[in-house]
């Protein structure tokens, strides 16, 4: 079973914009660095409180899928996708999933720090 | 679905229990109601209604779907009725998913306040 939260918004912006916005520092968390590139190094700050994960897939400005983690806690994965809609503007969608299953497999959460090296391994497994 | 142990009770996310659930957190004011007990167990419908912007009678109609999904339990004291979190085994699943989306939910507030959403 996967533990799963969606939501979607429509914008009036372009998708680009979007990106920026979603990925800059202030949305996700109060300083965000994302390499935007599969297995590049995900970390967010905010309220004094780190998550760290890594990037799974990015591809400016469509899609963006990563994981993350703050301390013991169990990662969880996060999809965002934006849309360019027929009229104006787009439509984001989040996606956020904990794959419970995934963590039995390994009996072991994944970790948030030094461990995205077998969070590729699982998504493959 | 809440339970880390692969061999507990595998086919429980597609039981009606679970769909109840799942129904009945498919609203956000009762997601909101939901983390809101959790974190103020035991509350009546009246001090919940105090933080929102719907009526007491809207508040007991979400708390009542809460309960018949199994999310709440409710206990009668004199004229109030307290209502408080089950600890039932789907309560992980719930309690993320109630923070998690809440989350969600500030975030796109504030982008729809920055971009401009519709």
């Amino acid at each position: 079973m996967t533990d799963r939260v969606e939501r979607q918004l429509e914008i009036d912006a372009a998708p680009q914009a979007v990106w920026s916005a979603v990925t800059g520092d202030g949305w996700l968390a109060e300083e965000v660095t994302l390499e935007l590139h599969p297995g590049g190094e995900a970390r967010f700050r905010s309220d004094g409180v780190e998550r760290r994960g890594w990037v799974e897939e990015a591809r400016p400005p469509g899609r963006l899928a990563f994981w993350w983690a703050a301390g013991e806690e169990p990662a969880t994965r996060v999809e965002l996708t934006i849309e360019p809609r027929a009229d104006v503007g787009c439509r984001l969608r989040i996606v956020e999933t904990r794959p419970l299953e995934l963590l039995d497999l390994v009996g072991t959460p994944l970790p948030g720090a030094g461990g995205r090296s077998f969070g590729p391994a699982l998504v493959a497994a | 679905m809440a339970s880390r142990d692969a061999s507990a009770s595998p086919t429980v996310g597609s039981s009606d229990a679970a769909g109840a659930v799942f129904g009945a957190l498919a609203d956000p004011t009762r997601r909101a109601l939901l983390t809101t007990i959790a974190a103020r167990p035991a509350v009546t419908a009246t001090e919940l209604a105090v933080d929102l912007p719907i009526t007491r009678q809207a508040v007991i109609k979400h708390l009542s779907a809460l309960a018949d999904a199994g999310l709440l339990d409710r206990e009668r004291e004199g004229r109030e009725v307290h209502y408080s979190v089950t600890p039932a085994p789907l309560s992980d699943a719930v309690s993320w998913m109630a923070e998690v989306g809440g989350q969600w939910d500030e975030r796109l507030a504030a982008l729809k306040g920055q971009l401009g959403g519709r």
